[in-house]
């Protein structure tokens, strides 16, 4: 009996200590929207639901269109080379690495615009005359969305970056190595 | 008991019997929207929703897209190593970078209260 009390005081305190947690967390990502936002939501509804379906229209243009290049970056250009490299028995383990990260990367591009994409269109569906600050909450959250697909752009153009440093340094190690075959 | 139950059963499929042409199109409803909705999960959760140009809300933008993305020539991995076919490597990678490079995708904050004209700073309409 003494065994079941302290069990259920302990689950108590975790759960106690757990909300506590999340609240916290939720408290310091979101600002409360003000009662003058929820005026300037209403009144500029219309014009924040046009914006909104502009913007919705072109990163969907922007994701097909990167999405292709990022692509054949990978499967066109960089599988390529370093296969080419392999064949002929170069060291390509760096390349094939940084290859690897971009490809997971670019992975987590497609994922995290999918996630975007949902909650963008849902906040569109919100009525925002009607629920402004459930509207407000969802912007919040897709802006959040969005943060995280632009944080995996600038990681693939780091990790592009990094792949043309690699090339550039197998191809000075390549003409340090025939300089010294001539000579 | 058992005499209720097989009675039951024979007029179940009697009425089976009576309406085959019914039971048939009603069949085929229920088969055909469980695939429906099989299929738009499928559509929804793969991405595929997200890249369709086609749906509506998109036909400003659609006109942009890059239909066919054999521009990018393919670096075989089969040849050898030699400094001309590094070259034509960097080439070849230089002009895709450019493409990416050229406008910072996703960046700004579009979705800012204040770019959207609901900050504090901004006034109604």
């Amino acid at each position: 009996m003494k065994f079941l009390s302290k069990l259920i005081i302990s689950c108590l305190a975790i759960a106690v200590v757990l909300t506590g947690a999340v609240f916290l967390k939720v408290s310091a990502q979101d600002q409360p929207i003000t009662s003058q936002q929820i005026d300037l939501i209403r009144g500029n509804c219309v014009s924040t639901k046009n914006t909104l379906n502009q913007l919705h229209a072109s990163d969907a243009l922007l994701r097909v269109n990167r999405g292709q290049i990022y692509e054949s970056i990978e499967t066109k250009l960089m599988n390529g080379f370093n296969g080419r490299l392999s064949n002929n028995n170069f060291n390509n383990s760096n390349m094939t690495s940084i290859t690897n990260n971009y490809e997971s990367t670019l992975n987590n591009f497609r994922s995290h615009y999918i996630v975007y994409e949902e909650q963008l269109a849902s906040a569109i569906s919100i009525d925002c005359s009607k629920q402004p600050a459930a509207f407000y909450e969802a912007i919040s959250s897709a802006r959040t969305k969005r943060s995280q697909v632009h944080a995996d752009v600038v990681k693939l153009n780091q990790y592009i970056d990094q792949y043309q440093a690699a090339v550039d340094q197998f191809e000075k190690d390549y003409q340090t190595a025939a300089n010294g075959m001539k000579q | 008991m058992e005499e209720l139950k097989i009675v039951s059963a024979i007029s179940n499929s009697e009425f089976v019997n009576k309406h085959r042409l019914l039971v048939f199109v009603v069949m085929s409803i229920v088969i055909s929207m469980i695939l429906v909705a099989v299929s738009m999960a499928m559509y929804n959760s793969s991405g595929a929703a997200q890249l369709d140009l086609s749906r509506p809300g998109y036909k400003s933008v659609r006109s942009q897209a890059i239909t066919s993305d054999g521009s990018v020539q393919t670096y075989s991995a089969v040849g050898t190593i030699s400094q001309s076919s590094i070259t034509e490597f960097k080439s070849l990678l230089v002009k895709q970078v450019d493409k990416v490079k050229t406008v910072d995708a996703f960046g700004g904050d579009p979705l800012s209260p204040d770019s959207l004209g609901i900050g504090t700073g901004t006034t109604a309409l």
